[in-house]
């Protein structure tokens, strides 16, 4: 743990030293790992933003932990790096607020303009004097797709939850289950044991046998893009294709090719490339010219792909923004 | 030192039967069977619930039975959990990404799984670390391999691969629209390696290797050669899963896998595999796989919360390792009464 916080501090070290004494407004992203697929499309929208603060004379400069092991300290620790490195403005995500409350309560204090994205809630921002969030919420998130469904008129609704336990996979099948609820419908929630995680056939088993138990099942959310794929062939093997429609979180080429196909309902997206973007432009428009974006809590998701507009998300894929 | 390599069965006395390795893991399939059965009604006995399990057992047992072979042998392989993922991202970067042939990707993914294998069976063999060490090594090695090349090759951590009909056909579809082919492969898998543990010379070897290494050695067999061996269709066989499920699913993605390091170590120690090497049949790997997959799936038709699965899982491993004690205490009573 020792050497990875070590390692992470090096390599974030070496990659701010070259951008840090620029003129304009210097700009620090702490963000995930940069080839996590989720990430590199906020590091993208953080980086196009960018464009205009290098045209300026600013820098936008990436800050991501090695690895995710030991996330809320490595994460604060990254936070402080950006103020040693002298930052005119800093994003970061509150992942972890007990190790990360400090380290960003240590930005306000030194007067830098601070924008909480991606994780935490307008909450965060509220807490720590933040000026803004610019994120997704987990709960709207899975309330889009309950919605969604129950407005297409399925009423009887499943949540597959391979994570359970983990609070914001919890907050995707309660917003599931209350958007349905408001739709009219009823949801509940399949809980799969610790042995199915990551395991396509034990996801798509289970779904399955969930649906020949429960046959009144008519609606499926899928917490993420490879278990949506398995919730998929679940329903076929049930022989149920068409009468259960499934959306999903997050998407990746199998799942635009499954909705152009009509085998998936819908894909919820919280638009990544969006987060990095507004949160960078706000800062460095702010740190230029003192303007301010008086709205607060930016909403960057849920962002809800079907049919209707699958072909230009497959667009925005082409292009590294989606 | 090892209790069925005397394969002259003489009539079906209890002290044969109890002699079996895997007569207590039978006894612990009946019993799991028949609880589901009554918790889980026609659905489960029916078509559906077999396909259901069965097709949760192929995955497993296709891996589940070379490490089987490995933990006769007295040795284990936890670099599996993450071949599965670096064979099906080869197979997905080299058909799916690239376009070239789909033989030539399977080939490549495959190839991956043989590379892994020589790999740990040439450290276990050249070095005195322990191979539990060893593949958890060759594991992390091996992820971190699959995520930097998907990354770097592919720009992203999930590739996408539409299989032509044939391959479709032979490695990912779903007869009667249930039963997927993989458990025709776990049959084939099983054979071949019933015949190599039960039939062949090399059977014996792998037990005498799990008996005593240096005796082995000593009696002239290859320990070196056969431990490579072992590994690299350890390695071929957590490969070829991962092409099958890749040919099923249609994406590969770099963090799946993990699941299958304990699931096919506790389906060869619910099978009656002795865990300090030397003792264990093929018949009890695959009873071991199937109970394994009927308490998995059976709760989902039971409806009892899925966790109470894991816990019915964890007391059948801990029965299983007691029984083998006492079926074998008793195995030995027999054996000396009769000598």
């Amino acid at each position: 743990m020792k050497l990875t916080k070590i390692l992470a501090t090096t390599a974030a070290l070496a990659i701010a030293a070259s951008t840090a004494y620029a003129e304009g407004a210097n700009i620090f992203v702490i963000g995930g790992k940069p080839d996590d697929p989720f990430w590199s499309r906020v590091k993208k929208g953080a980086e196009d933003a960018g464009k205009v603060a290098e045209a300026q004379g600013g820098s936008v400069t990436w800050l991501g932990p090695q690895n995710y092991d030991n996330l809320g300290p490595d994460a604060a620790e990254l936070i402080r790096q950006a103020i040693d490195q002298k930052a005119d403005a800093i994003v970061g995500p509150d992942w972890v607020p007990e190790a990360m409350d400090p380290a960003f309560q240590a930005v306000v204090d030194a007067g830098i303009p601070l924008v909480i994205y991606n994780a935490g809630g307008i909450e965060a921002a509220d807490r720590l004097g933040a000026m803004n969030y610019v994120g997704a919420v987990d709960y709207k998130s899975g309330y889009a797709g309950g919605e969604y469904l129950g407005n297409a008129g399925h009423k009887n609704g499943a949540c597959v939850n391979t994570l359970p336990g983990a609070a914001n996979i919890e907050a995707f099948c309660n917003g599931f289950n209350d958007g349905l609820g408001a739709a009219g419908g009823t949801g509940s929630t399949l809980q799969l044991p610790a042995t199915a995680f990551g395991d396509a056939t034990a996801v798509a088993q289970a779904v399955r046998a969930h649906l020949l138990q429960n046959p009144d099942i008519d609606a499926m959310f899928a917490i993420g893009d490879g278990d949506t794929n398995a919730t998929v062939s679940g329903i076929a093997q049930a022989g149920k294709t068409g009468q259960v429609h499934v959306c999903g979180m997050n998407f990746n080429d199998s799942i635009l090719a499954n909705i152009q196909a009509g085998t998936q309902a819908c894909a919820i997206d919280q638009q990544g490339y969006q987060q990095g973007f507004f949160a960078v432009s706000i800062l460095n428009n702010f740190v230029n010219y003192g303007v301010t974006i008086p709205t607060r809590e930016i909403l960057t998701g849920p962002g809800v792909i079907d049919a209707s507009n699958v072909e230009l998300v497959i667009e925005g894929v082409k292009a590294g923004a989606r | 030192m090892s209790l069925n390599t005397d394969r002259q069965s003489s009539g079906m006395s209890f002290g044969n039967l109890a002699r079996r390795p895997e007569a207590g893991s039978f006894v612990g399939l009946v019993l799991v069977y028949a609880f589901f059965a009554i918790m889980g009604g026609a659905v489960f006995m029916g078509a559906p619930g077999w396909s259901s399990w069965l097709n949760i057992a192929a995955e497993v047992g296709i891996v589940a039975l070379p490490v089987g072979l490995l933990m006769i042998a007295g040795e284990l392989d936890i670099s599996v959990g993450s071949v599965i993922p670096a064979s099906q991202m080869t197979t997905a970067i080299v058909s799916g990404y690239f376009g070239l042939p789909v033989l030539l990707g399977i080939g490549c993914g495959l190839g991956v799984g043989l590379l892994v294998g020589f790999v740990n069976g040439y450290l276990v063999t050249r070095t005195t670390i322990p191979s539990l060490i060893i593949t958890i090594g060759t594991m992390f090695a091996v992820m971190g391999l699959t995520l930097g090349f998907a990354v770097l090759i592919a720009g992203s951590t999930s590739v996408f691969l539409v299989p032509g009909p044939a391959t479709k056909l032979i490695l990912g579809t779903f007869l009667l629209g249930m039963f997927n082919v993989s458990i025709f492969w776990w049959v084939a898998f099983a054979v071949c390696v019933f015949y190599l543990l039960h039939v062949s010379p090399a059977g014996n070897w792998v037990f005498a290797l799990g008996g005593d290494r240096e005796s082995a050695r000593n009696a002239g067999i290859p320990t070196s050669r056969l431990t490579i061996g072992l590994y690299m269709l350890s390695g071929f066989a957590a490969a070829f899963v991962g092409v099958l499920q890749l040919m099923t699913y249609q994406n590969a993605q770099v963090a799946t896998g993990q699941s299958f390091i304990f699931n096919s170590i506790m389906c060869v120690v619910i099978g009656g595999v002795l865990l300090t090497g030397g003792s264990g049949s093929v018949i009890g790997i695959v009873i071991g796989t199937a109970t394994f997959a009927i308490v998995n799936q059976g709760v989902f038709f039971s409806g009892l919360d899925p966790n109470v699965g894991s816990v019915i899982i964890g007391v059948l491993l801990l029965a299983a390792v007691l029984s083998n004690d006492g079926f074998r205490a008793l195995a030995l009573k027999y054996s000396t009464r009769k000598g």
